[in-house]
């Protein structure tokens, strides 16, 4: 098989992993020396596909054979889809290939499970060790991470890529019996441990080597069960406790050709992944607690985003005088952000906070009014129940437009 | 005393020894333009100023002439009589001014964001193309159309990136050329670094196409959240980019209801027994269609 039918069939098998970020490397340069590569942090996204997605990284599968039978998975063993291999050198020559032309920043490398898991993953961490030991290649490197395989495997993946990843698949134990019957959560989270525990290892040691410096995600697939949001965003919580995991990826179940009648034929809204999405973005970066943002059972809201229907539910806080309240709780106010909490801090130093401020800062002002007062505003009083704001803000749906297929 | 007018050639670091003399005269933004940014240049008056330092002597905080430097690489209207405005008031004691909450600070606020997106564009949508590298020229060759004056500055990222390699970067404005060991900066762009520059595509241009087709989600297609993040004025540097509008036409088109490339579901199929390591052709023997 030529190489280029062999990247078609195995990038094919790899889009439905979410996960394509270069970010949170380390600092590291080619200047001056053999070999290729740098990040900076930040990471770059070299294109966007049609999907709206970021192309970040080649994300391709070693393979799409599998002895395993998931059944959301389009390269499970009873799938009737083309199969193609690639040897390690292939890929190592792909991945340098892309990267000297500037079409990416790295590589993200899984595979299906072929002859056993510690085969599988001994296949993965021979194409990073030749990128980094005989390529001298400085880019970015993914792993995904086999769960079952030898812990002393993932230790030494650890140790030439810069993020591992264990994919959950599904938010509950439960679930994933019925659906993957191969995998188990324990040795999913024994695997999560495990690069955990490569972490601390090295954690404060400035001598010592780098172990997955952006440290490991993990993919959730949405709506391949009937999991509520509650229970997803209380099982992303504990894995951002417990193994200090960098994200969650989000992934609503995408339909896939030849569908098991175990999987619905429909997708989930990809309305209800944004709305994970925006929660996760607030027990990570804003403080708040998955107790907050869905008190009992049940799904986020698709109207209106988490974190204006948290402030609608606790309208006794506002409003806030931003003269005088704590940056954290300017945070919570809907339709302002980190970024300008800080603005308006450093603004309010010099002087006091005018209305006007607010539409130069790039506050969101239609959320933002009923929350907020200023040196010269003070939202009405009496006339807007949280009822009356939420019909407000409600997001005008996007028209959706219709395959011809429906 | 007429309007005073200045020629920087577009250049902060002859901008720069400017605005100092004119604050160290007193003289307020009112009564200064650069490079014919306004029509009353035609009839300005000479100034009859000393080119020596005035009295006055400016305290600047640090941290305005980098977020100066780094506006000033915006192309626009106004674009250097801003950035004395913010200096004068700064230097009057007003630092508002260079806070994004002031109506002029949220202008330089604004410029700076602009710039350092236009820095990430060139990190991210630039292609190098590999030429044969029989001579000291460079290996590697790349067209970029910047909508600002970021090239010689975002250019550095690339020394990084590529090693000891030799590249060259072209645009309509100016170009770069790093040897292995340093990088020179020309500007206008001398016509042979445009010509190289602009050379054709080399053979990994069909292996990155073929990634691109199948690595999007036809199920998923969005073309509106693709073209925030991608400005459509990059797409035809692009080696991917005239397929995107093919690709949207597919998934609208039928292609909407799973996410395998068409091409992918028209190849033979195989599912792989249970227990065994290697797989068996589909025993239904057709290619599946869609």
């Amino acid at each position: 098989m030529e190489l280029i039918d062999k990247l078609s069939i195995l990038a094919d098998a790899a889009k439905y992993d979410a996960s394509c970020a270069s970010s949170g490397a380390p600092k590291r340069s080619s200047e001056g020396k053999g070999g290729l590569g740098s990040t900076n942090g930040m990471g770059i996204c070299h294109s966007y596909t049609p999907d709206g997605r970021c192309v970040s990284l080649l994300k391709i599968l070693l393979t799409n054979f599998c002895l395993y039978d998931c059944q959301y998975c389009v390269n499970r063993r009873s799938s009737n889809v083309p199969r193609a291999r690639f040897n390690p050198e292939e890929v190592v020559r792909l991945t340098l290939d892309f990267y000297r032309r500037n079409y990416v920043s790295g590589l993200f490398l899984s595979s299906g499970i072929i002859r056993s898991a510690d085969y599988t993953m001994e296949q993965l961490v021979a194409v990073a060790r030749s990128l980094r030991e005989d390529h001298e290649f400085r880019g970015y490197i993914h792993l995904k991470t086999i769960p079952d395989a030898d812990p002393r495997l993932i230790e030494q993946a650890g140790q030439y890529a810069d993020r591992l990843s264990v994919n959950v698949e599904l938010p509950t134990g439960e679930s994933l019996k019925v659906l993957a019957p191969e995998k188990q959560l324990i040795t999913i989270h024994q695997a999560m441990d495990t690069i955990h525990q490569g972490q601390q290892a090295v954690a404060g040691e400035a001598r010592a080597p780098k172990f997955t410096p952006a440290g490991q995600s993990t993919q959730m697939i949405i709506g391949a069960d009937t999991t509520d949001d509650s229970t997803i965003l209380r099982s992303a919580e504990s894995l951002y406790g417990n193994f200090k995991l960098r994200r969650v990826y989000y992934s609503a179940f995408s339909p896939i050709p030849d569908s098991p009648n175990s999987v619905p034929l429909a997708p989930p809204p990809l309305l209800r992944e944004h709305r994970l999405y925006q929660a996760d973005f607030l027990l990570r970066g804003y403080g708040y607690q998955a107790d907050e943002l869905l008190k009992g059972p049940g799904n986020l809201a698709l109207d209106i985003d988490p974190k204006l229907a948290w402030a609608l539910e606790h309208r006794d806080l506002f409003p806030l005088d931003l003269n005088r309240a704590e940056p954290a709780m300017i945070a919570r106010i809907p339709g302002i952000g980190i970024r300008t909490t800080k603005r308006i801090v450093e603004l309010r130093r010099q002087r006091r906070i005018r209305y006007a401020d607010l539409a130069r800062l790039r506050c969101v002002l239609a959320k933002a009014k009923p929350f907020v007062v200023t040196a010269d505003y003070h939202p009405p009083q009496g006339d807007s129940s949280s009822q009356a704001l939420r019909m407000a803000m409600v997001e005008c749906p996007q028209p959706q437009q219709l395959g011809l297929w429906g | 005393m007429g309007l005073i007018c200045l020629e920087c050639e577009g250049l902060f670091s002859q901008w720069r020894p400017q605005a100092r003399w004119l604050l160290s005269h007193g003289i307020d933004p009112s009564q200064v333009s650069w490079n014919g940014e306004r029509e009353a240049d035609l009839f300005a008056a000479p100034h009859g100023l000393p080119a020596e330092p005035g009295p006055f002597e400016a305290r600047i905080p640090q941290a305005l002439p980098p977020l100066l430097e780094a506006a000033s690489q915006y192309l626009g209207d106004q674009r250097w009589s801003l950035l004395y405005e913010v200096l004068w008031r700064v230097s009057q004691g007003d630092r508002t001014a260079m806070l994004a909450g002031d109506a002029v600070g949220s202008e330089l606020h604004r410029r700076i964001k602009q710039v350092s997106r236009e820095a990430h564009h060139l990190h991210a949508f630039l292609r190098f193309v590999e030429r044969p590298a029989e001579d000291e020229g460079p290996a590697y060759v790349a067209w970029h159309e910047p909508a600002h004056d970021i090239l010689q500055r975002a250019s550095e990222h690339f020394i990084g990136r590529m090693g000891r390699q030799r590249w060259l970067i072209a645009t309509p404005r100016d170009g770069v050329f790093y040897d292995g060991s340093t990088l020179h900066y020309e500007r206008p762009c001398p016509p042979k670094w445009r010509e190289l520059a602009k050379g054709q595509g080399d053979d990994t241009h069909a292996l990155w196409r073929a990634y691109y087709t199948h690595i999007f989600n036809p199920a998923r297609v969005n073309p509106a959240i693709m073209q925030g993040h991608m400005p459509t004025r990059f797409w035809k540097l692009l080696p991917e980019g005239d397929l995107i509008p093919r690709l949207v036409v597919q998934a609208r088109h039928g292609k909407q209801r799973d996410g395998q490339a068409q091409a992918v579901g028209e190849r033979r199929g195989k599912t792989i027994a249970k227990g065994l390591e290697g797989a068996q052709d589909n025993k239904k023997g057709d290619p599946k269609s869609h």
